[in-house]
């Protein structure tokens, strides 16, 4: 697993208490990259994958990541699963009602292009870019949990390195 | 009643309205022509010999030559099966509604009357089922059908 980097704290002691300056940008990236709260989006086979992931053996809570029913309580959408046309303004809807900041992780061939469904298909929707911002893409069909797990960290990583000025709403 | 006991009783007492068609599979298939097709169902529900009393499943066809409509029934009371069809031309396909009968044919007929574009006539409730809202490219359960997006697996 990933190695913590450690958040610059630099602490004086003063009677009553301590003084703390460290910061802002390290302590909210560690925050928010430790407490991915995701939403429960498993449309096909990809979150059969996604609930063994969250199960016990692999464990996604140790990185933090707790299902939430509810996306005004998610950070992060994990698209488990082929999105139809029909299926599409709802992910939208559903990107939309979390708040700022949120992730999108693409699982699985059929979010990233369409997958099986590319050819011979007209209720596919072929990417899942066309509708969210996509953070990650996590190929296979349907990616093993060491996948995800991986596609996760690296989230993590992107979420750590990321410039507080650099934020813009996407 | 067997498969064969079954197959006599119907080509016996239905007056030729359902005729056997030789498919070479083990389960017989009759074919109904359009303007016996309520009346025909109805027996087929209401004889006490048989008592269809349960539709497992309606669904259109494109053979390429013409449009088809396959019902397949059951009586759970006799333990019988049985599959018939109805052929219609490309042009301007429609049939009555089968909701008459057995309510169940409702959301099939809906899902048949979007997919393949055969109009369902005193249907109750004709809405599209499961094509998005904004659908305005036709009947994609169609072997002509096209759409912009649409991309068809090369010749491998």
């Amino acid at each position: 697993m990933g190695v913590i980097k450690k958040i610059p704290i630099y602490t004086e002691s003063i009677p009553g208490g301590a003084l703390v300056a460290t910061n802002l940008e390290a302590v909210l990236n560690f925050g928010r990259s430790k407490s991915l709260w995701y939403l429960l989006f498993g449309t096909a086979c990809c979150a059969i994958e996604l609930m063994c992931t969250g199960a016990s053996r692999y464990d996604f809570d140790r990185l933090g990541m707790i299902f939430r029913a509810s996306p005004r309580q998610a950070d992060l959408i994990i698209a488990a699963g082929t999105i139809t046309k029909k299926m599409a303004p709802r992910l939208r809807r559903l990107y939309d009602q979390m708040s700022e900041p949120r992730y999108v992780i693409a699982m699985g061939g059929c979010t990233i292009k369409g997958g099986p469904f590319y050819y011979d298909s007209y209720s596919v929707e072929k990417g899942i870019d066309h509708i969210v911002p996509v953070d990650i893409y996590i190929p296979g069909c349907p990616p093993r949990p060491e996948s995800l797990l991986e596609g996760c960290l690296h989230l993590q990583e992107k979420i750590r390195t990321q410039k507080l000025s650099e934020w813009q709403e996407k | 009643m067997t498969q064969q006991e079954l197959t006599a009783y119907i080509q016996a007492n239905f007056d030729g309205k359902l005729t056997l068609l030789d498919t070479g599979r083990a389960e017989p298939m009759f074919e109904v022509r359009s303007e016996n097709l309520i009346e025909s169902a109805r027996r087929l529900r209401d004889d006490p010999q048989l008592k269809f009393e349960f539709l497992c499943n309606l669904g259109g066809v494109d053979t390429g030559q013409r449009l088809e409509i396959v019902y397949s029934i059951a009586s759970l009371t006799n333990h019988l099966r049985l599959d018939f069809k109805l052929a219609l031309a490309y042009e301007h396909p429609s049939v009555e509604t089968m909701t008459v009968v057995w309510p169940a044919a409702n959301w099939y007929e809906r899902e048949m009357f979007e997919l393949y574009g055969i109009e369902v006539k005193n249907h109750p409730d004709l809405r599209p089922l499961l094509l998005p809202e904004n659908w305005n490219q036709g009947n994609p359960m169609r072997k002509n059908w096209d759409a912009p997006d649409f991309v068809r697996m090369p010749e491998l």
